[in-house]
């Protein structure tokens, strides 16, 4: 069985088709990356995995650990596995970054007929892995993402993911807005992150983030469907010719 | 004119010819604009119809606060605000019959906690904090489910400094009050205020920036429920030069809630290098809560700087996909989103009492 399955999917919004016969599959122990030009649709797929409001699906299949998605809240989708890293992380400001990470690790836990973790252990592994992502404590006080740089906002993300510990990741432009050590620091939070019993799925523009997390595949998306598959070597081809000889 | 008011006796303190200028000014455009949205006449048949209670408005004082009757007093105590402008504070007190002098002569050691207020109208209280003192006064409601009126006159000498924070988080609280304030030179007041409310609750704050230099800080935060209806009226008087306010309210209606919020914002024509900041946000948890917001400025002076801004909305989209992608529950994400609305306009040593109060509201109410 299939981490992801995604078969001939129509999606867009707003009445809007975007994707157009998107077919993608993805195994455990997998990291894919998705490349393509601006207006393709990696970011529409990477919120119709997720199941944000106003994105509908038109036809095609699309099912998580055989599982079919298209109907779930994206709670149940999150609490199944299902992680996004937004490209756009959003501020709630009068909520600490502790207490969302608390909540929403307290709801998966639910999910799986678990009590909350203890306090302490708890806080414990957020520090350890706060430090791992070179954030100072103290932002784990502050309103989620309120006033964080670009850079604090894509750790959060990944510290995200490390904490619920998903069984697939899709990360939608992580790498964008990101100096050279900040990348650096997503990159090794991810490759800590990937494991034989999850996938990652790198939604980025620009083969530099694939120089430090190296993809099993390489997938290139224009007008809503993936017209090239390969290895790692497709990322280097595309640095150098750019996308126009695959979409032409 | 409601019933008992005519016959209503004035207190000395008061006097025949003040009693009569509250009954008539009861009646002008200003009061009349002023309780748009709450029930003036019913508010004021409530006080002529409630007891009188006389307890003494701070329990164990310290030695640095004194407190007469206004009875026992030699003279009749001078308000440094006209009541003609606060019509429904001179019928409360002639209601109440006496009142409390309350000075502050020297910084106390401790916050001042104000009593509850018993059910009833209660003494009015003329509270004068001396030159130079600092005090922290602490008002925790009783949330009675009878209705409680209160008047509190305060003044600030220059240089004094009075942090009050106020919590009305018993949700059957239901009454009127009133804390009109009077600052002179470099004086500071500080207000913090959080509500809880379910039934009728108005609060009037008035306040004048006299002295020069003299500040204003007011934050505030307030949930109204399923039945509520919560009146806030701010409005702060720029009289002196370089006088500066700062104010920020934040309201979430539930239910078939109706919350007001009217600040008002005036810069006289000395208040030269005055700085007014003004902002009450809005958030509707329903479709059946009401929202009423409106803040003004009025500016008789060009060189100031002011801001002024309101909101009315509901939770952002945005913030709800995201904790649900996290995992929380549509319902946990939307009670995620209005606690921390709230919290953001929460302060001073009330603001961890209340954010449980919230959270326990609103989570009962499952109102998200």
């Amino acid at each position: 069985m299939s981490l992801l399955q995604v078969d001939d999917l129509h999606a867009g919004v707003d009445g809007q088709a975007i994707l157009k016969g998107l077919t993608l599959r993805m195994d455990a122990g997998e990291v894919h990356a998705l490349m393509g030009p601006n207006g393709s649709g990696k970011s529409t797929l990477a919120n119709v995995l997720a199941g944000r409001p106003g994105y509908e699906v038109t036809s095609g299949r699309l099912s998580f650990k055989g599982r079919p998605l298209d109907q779930e809240a994206p709670e149940v989708r999150a609490q199944a596995g299902l992680f996004m890293a937004f490209q756009y992380p959003v501020e709630i400001p009068g909520v600490s970054n502790m207490e969302f990470l608390k909540a929403a690790q307290d709801s998966h836990r639910k999910a799986n007929g678990l009590g909350p973790e203890s306090p302490v252990a708890f806080m414990q592994r957020v520090r350890t892995l706060t430090e791992g992502l070179a954030l100072n404590p103290e932002f784990l006080k502050r309103g989620v993402n309120e006033g964080f740089s670009g850079g604090e906002k894509k750790r959060n993300e990944i510290l995200q993911m490390l904490l619920l510990e998903p069984t697939l990741a899709v990360l939608d432009e992580t790498d964008s807005g990101l100096d050279i050590d900040a990348m650096q620091t997503v990159a090794s939070g991810v490759n800590r992150f990937r494991s034989a019993n999850n996938g990652v799925l790198l939604i980025t523009h620009y083969q530099r983030l694939l120089n430090h997390v190296v993809p099993d595949f390489v997938h290139v998306l224009a007008d809503g469907r993936i017209v090239e598959s390969g290895g790692k070597e497709l990322a280097h081809a595309l640095e150098e010719r750019g996308y126009a000889w695959l979409t032409a | 004119m409601a019933d008992g008011l005519a016959a209503l006796p004035a207190p000395n303190w008061l006097g025949e010819a003040g009693l009569a200028r509250c009954r008539r000014a009861l009646d002008s455009r200003l009061t009349r604009e002023t309780w748009k949205y709450s029930p003036l006449r019913k508010v004021t048949q409530a006080l002529l119809d409630a007891p009188q209670t006389h307890a003494p408005p701070f329990a164990d004082a310290p030695e640095q606060v004194r407190m007469r009757r206004f009875s026992a007093l030699a003279t009749p105590p001078a308000f440094k605000v006209s009541l003609d402008r606060y019509p429904l504070a001179g019928i409360a007190g002639a209601v109440a019959g006496d009142g409390w002098l309350v000075k502050v002569v020297e910084t106390p050691d401790a916050p001042l906690r104000l009593q509850p207020a018993a059910p009833g109208v209660a003494a009015p209280v003329l509270l004068e904090v001396a030159a130079g003192c600092r005090v922290e006064i602490e008002e925790a409601g009783a949330g009675l489910s009878s209705f409680a009126a209160r008047v509190v006159l305060l003044s600030l000498a220059a240089e004094a400094e009075v942090c009050w924070s106020r919590a009305d988080l018993g949700a059957a609280a239901h009454g009127w009050s009133l804390l009109s304030a009077q600052l002179e030179r470099n004086a500071v007041l500080t207000f913090n205020h959080q509500s809880l409310a379910e039934a009728f609750q108005r609060l009037d704050l008035c306040v004048a920036l006299d002295g020069i230099g003299a500040q204003f800080n007011g934050t505030g935060a307030a949930l109204a429920g399923t039945g509520a209806h919560l009146d806030l009226q701010v409005v702060v008087e720029h009289r002196g030069p370089h006088t500066v306010s700062r104010i920020k309210q934040h309201n979430l209606a539930a239910g078939k809630a109706r919350c007001t919020f009217n600040g008002r914002i005036h810069i006289h024509p000395h208040a030269c290098g005055a700085d007014a900041d003004l902002s009450n946000r809005n958030l509707a948890l329903t479709a059946n809560a009401e929202i009423n917001t409106k803040p003004e400025l009025e500016i008789y002076n060009d060189d100031v700087r002011c801001a002024h801004g309101a909101t009315v909305g509901r939770l952002d989209d945005d913030g709800l996909f995201y904790l649900q992608s996290r995992g929380l529950t549509a319902s946990a994400a939307q009670r995620l989103l209005a606690i921390g609305f709230l919290r953001s306009g929460l302060q001073g040593p009330f603001a961890k009492q209340a954010a449980r109060a919230f959270v326990t509201q609103l989570s009962a109410a499952n109102t998200g």
